[in-house]
């Protein structure tokens, strides 16, 4: 009976269940977060890895080819079917298709099997037979058929930068004209079209621009004979394929991106090509409303709405944190306030975005309209969605972060610090700016870090306040006044959403949702990683502090 | 006799609207009417573009607005679709000069538009879509009349239908089907779709509660993709391998008809409709070249091809040539 009780009291006493669930939590928390992550790149990493094709031909006599994508169970049946990805979308109106395996006469992995990727309607898989040009066939599929259409390939890419260069040049020759042809524009079609003065004003321009058009002449000409040129040799080849069902198709080498063939590929050309694949991702734009091509703008514009959010938040919260903790009178207002700033970080985010809407949007956004843009509207131009309106709006939703974290490095700041800077006859002012805000850079870094974690994630007041599912220009660019603040931007969480809920493409997407989930999460452990390395450089600095 | 002879007609009708179901499903995609003509370049288009509606139009207007984007690169176009209903008042304030809508603005909302611009908003037809009713692949289910539908999704079932029908089994299916209830997908209330379901399937009804209301028509579609025994709705272009639209008759005992080229056109299939875009076509000052071009764009060759690629259906050439028209 005594030794159960010493048990019994040792058990309790040393809080042996709690600890058992403390550790269990742990584990469980563990668990979900390895959980999450591993989904996430278990599904998106393997997007890019070329899977190989496979080629079955049904019963019925007709053949179906690529890549499977996964196989189930048919409900109530003792028989299974294969999602397979068949590509040639603008052929057979989807890119996938399910086949039931009993279907299945037999099933091969075709080594000549060719993924060729286009720059519209996604993939086409299928076997390319031969390179024409203008008609007739220059190369037949053979052992140098490959290097050479890949060399073909490279060049049509870089007729296209030629001819994009080239259309730049005309457009710069152009510039002086094209102003005076939305001027024209204006004046057929606009409000006074068809008075008297407009005709006066008409012809008069209409003389200007054609005595202008003469003097630009060769600048314009040049270089529009040269883009005529290379179109003519890049419209020239065609690539003739056939299909898994017999058909063959033809279609302008241009359109292709490039092309694999994923059943010869050993392990080291399949990472190379899976790397190549991820460079893509991240660093171009994207092409078919959002189902192929990169996420760079979205990277572009999620990164610099945190920047300039931190920027106009962080020093926000800690001057109000410095306020609060060094000056103001400890009493019920300074209570009620830290009341507040608690409480403001528990207000849904889309609350924020609401705000942001109505104060930055309509009422600073309009104002700044109605004062320096006058003449666009009704069309407005900061009384818009924008990415300074987002990043504000964001910087208000992270400051209670901020103010909460800087408040308790203050704290920790060890008195004798203080006191020791007075000591010496600094003023109250030189005792902040020189030990005590040096020394809770740690605790504002920390501040820092969750609000750029938080506000990383968060797409709800986004939503309201400038984001777009596509742009076409970057917040910055080389134009004057290269920062544009007034632009619409894209971010990486709503592509997610727009990936996932609004995509035209659904089964096509779904690995985009994953993959772009894991760079979400790649970039806010990298931006956290930068401001962590940071602190811990600055905890050595100031080894004093308690933080 | 009559009564046989009226059940192998029906019978006929029935098995007709599968078989032409069948090859849909795998068919090749509509052509643009080769009277179309190629789109004409213009001069003197430069500036700004902002277009906010709705969300079935959403992956078209990105669609487009790539391939506007080839041919003026001083052109900056900005999508918003978060639904139909956010494109009236988008136009209104002079956010947006182009208001896609997957239905036709309410007067209430053009009265709106009126009394802040002093002139009516102008819409025009862009493409044609068949809003499909779509179950899961499993799904043996043959047809459906336009009275179930609306018993299976609304609660005031105003086209007469008797009973609520909640299972399968009420639809007609047997076996495993049969005891297990139906889950429903649809639009959230600031999308088209969902006010044309309300007006043209419902009969002006309400939806259930029970109703899974989802932001957009992809997860529409993925809802009934994942569950066995879901239905829901949203416009044609959204189909994947994993839904089949339901062919659909109006009533019990009228023919079916599935959501191929021909019956959508030929306006058998019951939920044919047009996708729209709105602008605010100033009568004294004339449309904004930039929103002008593009519209001409869209009811191009090139525009319309885009259509097909989206999955939606192109717009008849006479109705595109009156569109062009209205635009002068």
């Amino acid at each position: 009976m005594a030794a159960r009780n010493d048990y019994h009291r040792g058990f309790w006493a040393e809080g042996v269940p709690f600890i058992w669930i403390s550790g269990m939590a742990v584990l469980v928390l563990l668990a979900i977060v390895i959980g999450f992550l591993g989904l996430i790149f278990a599904k998106g990493a393997g997007h890019f890895w070329p899977a190989p094709m496979a080629q079955v031909t049904l019963k019925s006599g007709s053949s179906v080819m690529g890549p499977v994508m996964e196989t189930e169970a048919i409900p109530h049946a003792a028989a299974t079917r294969s999602l397979f990805k068949i590509g040639n979308r603008d052929v057979y109106g989807l890119d996938f298709r399910w086949v039931d395996d009993a279907a299945v006469e037999k099933r091969e992995y075709p080594p000549d099997a060719a993924v060729i990727e286009r720059s519209e309607y996604g993939d086409m898989h299928g076997f390319i037979q031969a390179l024409r040009e203008g008609g007739a066939v220059t190369a037949r599929a053979g052992p140098d058929f490959h290097p050479l259409l890949e060399k073909k390939i490279a060049r049509a890419a870089h007729l296209k930068e030629e001819i994009k260069k080239a259309a730049d040049d005309v457009e710069h020759a152009r510039e002086p004209l094209a102003k005076l042809e939305v001027d024209i524009r204006l004046l057929e079609d606009g409000s006074e079209a068809g008075t008297p003065e407009a005709a006066l004003k008409l012809e008069k321009l209409n003389a200007e621009y054609d005595a202008l058009a003469l003097k630009l002449g060769d600048a314009i000409t040049v270089p529009e004979q040269r883009i005529e040129s290379l179109r003519k040799e890049l419209d020239a080849p065609t690539l003739e394929v056939a299909l898994a069902d017999g058909q063959v198709k033809t279609m302008p080498l241009k359109d292709v991106r490039a092309f694999y063939l994923p059943n010869r590929m050993g392990l080291s050309a399949k990472a190379g090509h899976y790397l190549c694949k991820v460079w893509d991702f991240l660093w171009t734009w994207p092409r078919e409303s959002n189902t192929e091509g990169g996420v760079f703008p979205a990277i572009f514009g999620t990164v610099m709405m945190v920047f300039i959010m931190v920027v106009i938040g962080a020093p926000f919260g800690v001057m109000a944190a410095l306020y609060m903790n060094e000056y103001a009178k400890p009493g019920f207002f300074l209570n009620l306030v830290r009341l507040g700033v608690n409480n403001l970080a528990g207000v849904p985010s889309i609350v924020f975005g609401i705000f942001g809407l109505g104060f930055f949007i309509y009422f600073i956004g309009g104002g700044i309209d109605r004062l320096f843009f006058t003449d666009k509207l009704p069309e407005p131009t900061y009384g818009t969605g924008g990415i300074l309106w987002a990043s504000l709006t964001l910087a208000l939703l992270t400051v209670p972060v901020v103010v909460v974290a800087t408040l308790e490095g203050l704290a920790a700041v060890p008195r004798a610090n203080r006191e020791g800077a007075l000591a010496l006859g600094s003023t109250k002012w030189q005792m902040l700016w020189n030990v005590v805000l040096p020394n809770s850079m740690p605790g504002i870094l920390t501040g820092v870090i969750l609000a750029i974690s938080r506000a990383t994630g968060e797409v709800a007041p986004l939503m309201i306040t400038g984001v777009v599912k596509l742009v076409a220009e970057l917040p910055v660019d080389a134009g004057w006044p290269f920062l544009h603040l007034d632009r619409k931007f894209m971010h990486l969480g709503f592509h997610i959403y727009d990936v996932g809920f609004q995509s035209p493409n659904v089964e096509a997407a779904k690995p985009m949702v994953y993959t772009t989930t894991g760079l979400l999460l790649v970039i806010v452990v990298t931006l956290n990683l930068v401001a962590i390395l940071l602190r811990n450089r600055l905890r050595k600095t100031y080894k004093g502090a308690a933080l | 006799m009559k009564r046989i002879l009226k059940g192998v007609a029906m019978a006929v009708a029935v098995a007709g609207g599968i078989v032409m179901a069948a090859p849909a499903a795998h068919a090749e995609p509509a052509k643009v009417d080769s009277r179309y003509k190629a789109y004409q370049k213009a001069k003197g288009i430069k500036g700004n573009l902002n277009s906010v509606g709705s969300d079935t139009l959403n992956n078209l207007m990105t669609f487009w607005a790539e391939g506007f984007k080839k041919q003026y690169s001083g052109v900056n176009i900005q999508i918003e679709g978060k639904g139909s209903s956010t494109a009236p008042p988008a136009l209104t304030e002079g956010v947006a000069q182009l208001g896609p809508m997957s239905r036709e603005m309410k007067s209430k909302e053009t009265d709106d538009f009126e009394a802040k611009r002093g002139f009516k908003p102008s819409g025009f037809k862009v493409a044609v879509d068949g809003l499909a009713v779509f179950v899961n692949k499993d799904n043996p289910v043959k047809s459906l009349t336009l009275t179930q539908v609306d018993a299976m999704f609304g609660k005031s079932r105003k086209r007469g239908a008797a009973a609520d029908i909640t299972s399968w089994g009420q639809a007609g299916l047997t076996g495993e089907y049969a005891a297990k209830p139906i889950v429903i997908f649809g639009r959230n209330s600031a999308s088209g779709t969902y006010g044309y379901f309300k007006e043209h399937a419902l009969d002006k009804g309400d939806f259930k509660d029970s109703v899974k209301e989802q932001p957009g028509s992809a997860s529409v579609v993925q809802g009934v993709s994942e569950d066995r025994y879901a239905i829901g709705y949203s416009g044609i272009g959204y189909v994947t391998s994993g839904v089949r639209a339901v062919p659909l008759a109006v009533k019990d005992g009228d023919p079916v008809y599935d959501t191929s080229a021909d019956n959508v056109y030929s306006g058998k299939y019951p939920l044919a409709r047009y996708l729209n875009i709105y602008v605010a076509k100033d009568p004294k000052k004339g449309l904004d070249p930039v929103a002008k071009e593009f519209l001409r764009f869209v009811l191009s060759k090139e525009g319309q091809e885009i259509v097909i690629k989206d999955g939606f259906l192109p717009l008849p050439y006479e109705v595109a040539q009156e569109m062009l028209k209205q635009l002068k």
